[in-house]
């Protein structure tokens, strides 16, 4: 065997994250919410038929999918992560894990690893299998649009995991560690998004924003919500969500809103998430 | 180089192998041709230190309860040192502290010489480790977790199989972990210990939650262990199983370590009488009154045709002549050394 590969495969950090794919490998949630993503995105690429003349192209099913994505995939993120540290502890296995030759960093990292993988592969299969099958039914699909929309949602989601796994670190019990995930998800999904909106009416002419002309500031503080950094990455890239949207308040994002600046902040999300993990989990007695 | 002695496992021959740690080593029985591969343990299968484990006044508080109060022991290279306390003592805190578990609040702690705050990952090579509360991966077969740790150890995993079945868990290598009994999963995080022969083990209350058969295999494992030159540390409710198989024991109360040593110089440091039984033909009043007139006798009781005098070892000969003297017709003498529970009852104060 290379010796690079035998290397790779003997860290603790590699060995850490297979073992967390096999155990999380036959979870059912994660089938099930794998099978959801297929079947929700092919229903609604099929029942856009019933409206207009046909099968929905793949930028158009983006554009209705995103609003599901922005429910299910933290969910499904925030259940692989919340109990990955605090689970072991509450049961007893982290006592031995940290016990063998293994630095805590490679345990979160590890962890992150394992996980990550199996998140990204329910979201790559999930949407893969539905994108093959509007594929066979819509002539010339833009594979290129498609491929980024799973990508930026498997950003979104590692930012979720990662942010699962802080609190997985945070809390001494699993189930605050779970009621903590379940209001983070609340929180970015509902409140935030209601407060932001609350500044924005407080700061701006209410028919400047009916208008779609709401003050760059706005946009701005949007970025503090990775959902909205979601939203506008796939917005910037995907054609169909565009011009979905124009029946609607149209969207005009400010100039500083680019690609780059929305990968930047989903990394620095999950980066800083993963620090402040290690960070807590270093301090903590098993 | 190490100089080690193998066993063809085809026709028994005995073999002597030298070579480096990590080697392998290509083997051709000169007795009946089998061939095979020998791999030399690797260094972290050796002790350097004639004291492996070190603890140096350890401090540990929670909140403002101090769990482990400025403790220090060492224990010695291939010895048994049982760890000792009543419940809430500070016994699996200070293991935890060993094993780098737990932040200490000061205090030293080396395994092998390697200070375990700054370098955790190099002294965990050299332990095996046991905890109270065991728990593996349930959605793994006991197989599938021996692996993890083999691979964590950076052990072959052909030593998992053989390890399980000597732990009686054989016939288990497929099932799932989270269908073991609470006793299987003791005998599975025993295995768990043992791969990769550790030179160290550290064991909080190995025989918990095992039945007697358990209890015996596990017994038997530690001293094959000590047999090999493996330092165990072993924390115990069952005072007998320390006594047992400890060479020294060490005593916490209240987070202070309140004695260190073999349990029978701890009783002679704590001034503990043996109890001599001396069974009579029959027994008469002259015969109690002389025993009792004994210098350095301490107790007499009556039961049945049964004396059982507490007193000076160095009186025992002097209480027997009395006996005779008195007329007294000896059948049989026993002596019962001070037992560990009085040495721990009277450290303790309990």
């Amino acid at each position: 065997m290379n010796t690079t590969f035998e290397k790779i495969l003997k860290n603790p950090v590699s060995i850490i994250a297979r073992k967390e794919i096999m155990d999380n490998v036959r979870n059912f949630w994660i089938i099930l919410i794998t099978i959801i993503f297929a079947i929700l995105t092919v229903a609604m690429s099929a029942f856009g038929a019933y409206f207009s003349e046909g099968w929905q192209d793949l930028g158009m099913t983006i554009a209705l999918m995103m609003s599901i994505v922005q429910l299910l995939v933290p969910i499904i993120a925030l259940m692989l992560g919340y109990a990955a540290i605090v689970g072991e502890i509450e049961k007893g296995s982290m006592n031995t894990l940290v016990s063998l030759p293994v630095k805590r960093i490679e345990i979160i990292l590890g962890k992150f690893l394992g996980l990550g993988i199996v998140l990204t592969f329910s979201i790559v299969v999930g949407f893969g299998i539905a994108g093959i099958i509007i594929g066979i039914m819509v002539p010339d699909v833009n594979y290129i649009e498609y491929l980024i929309f799973i990508a930026a949602t498997v950003l979104v989601g590692l930012v979720y995991l990662n942010v699962a796994l802080f609190f997985s670190t945070l809390f001494k019990k699993r189930s605050t560690a779970l009621g903590g995930a379940i209001f983070l998800w609340f929180f970015f999904n509902m409140i935030l998004p209601v407060i932001l909106m609350g500044i924005a009416f407080a700061g701006a002419a209410f028919s400047d924003i009916l208008e779609g002309t709401v003050p760059e500031w706005y946009y701005g503080i949007q970025l503090i919500n990775p959902m909205s950094v979601y939203s506008a990455l796939v917005t910037l890239n995907v054609e169909g969500v565009l011009s979905s949207a124009s029946g609607a308040v149209q969207i005009q994002y400010p100039s500083f809103y680019t690609t780059w600046l929305m990968v930047l902040i989903l990394f620095v999300w999950i980066v800083g998430f993963l620090l402040l993990s290690y960070q807590r989990f270093n301090k903590k007695d098993i | 180089m190490i100089e080690k002695t193998i066993r063809c496992p085809s026709c028994k021959n005995q073999l002597t192998i030298n070579g480096n740690p990590g080697d392998k080593i290509q083997i051709i029985c000169p007795s009946c041709n089998s061939k095979g591969v020998f791999t030399f343990p690797h260094e972290e299968s050796f002790l350097s230190e004639s004291n492996p484990i070190q603890v140096l006044n350890l401090t540990k508080k929670f909140n403002n309860f101090i769990a482990v109060n400025n403790i220090s022991f060492s224990v010695k290279a291939g010895e048994i040192f049982g760890f000792l306390g009543p419940n809430g003592a500070g016994k699996t805190t200070t293991m935890k502290a060993i094993l780098s578990l737990i932040n200490t609040n000061s205090g030293q702690i080396k395994i092998n010489g390697i200070s375990i705050h700054k370098d955790p990952k190099v002294a965990h090579k050299y332990v095996g480790y046991l905890p109270e509360r065991i728990a593996f991966y349930d959605n793994l077969t006991a197989l599938q977790n021996m692996y993890f740790y083999a691979d964590m150890k950076n052990t072959p995993k052909g030593e998992c199989k053989p390890l399980l079945d000597e732990m009686g868990l054989g016939g288990a290598l497929d099932k799932k972990v989270g269908k073991f009994s609470k006793g299987m999963q003791q005998r599975l995080g025993m295995a768990c210990a043992l791969i990769g022969s550790p030179p160290i083990l550290v064991l909080d209350e190995p025989s918990g939650g095992l039945d007697p058969r358990g209890v015996a295999l596990i017994r038997k494992k530690i001293r094959e262990m000590k047999s090999k030159g493996t330092t165990v540390f072993l924390s115990s409710h069952i005072l007998s199983e320390i006594q047992e198989v400890c060479d020294r024991v060490g005593i916490i109360d209240k987070g202070v370590l309140v004695a260190q040593d073999s349990v029978s110089k701890l009783s002679e440091k704590l001034k503990l009488k043996p109890k001599i039984t001396i069974e009579l033909e029959q027994i008469s009043n002259e015969v109690v009154e002389a025993v009792k007139k004994v210098q350095g006798v301490e107790k007499v009781d009556v039961k049945g045709k049964n004396i059982d005098i507490i007193c000076d070892p160095k009186s025992k000969s002097k209480v027997i002549l009395a006996v005779e003297k008195a007329g007294g017709s000896v059948i049989n003498i026993q002596t019962k050394e001070p037992s560990l529970e009085e040495v721990f009852l009277k450290v303790t104060g309990e």
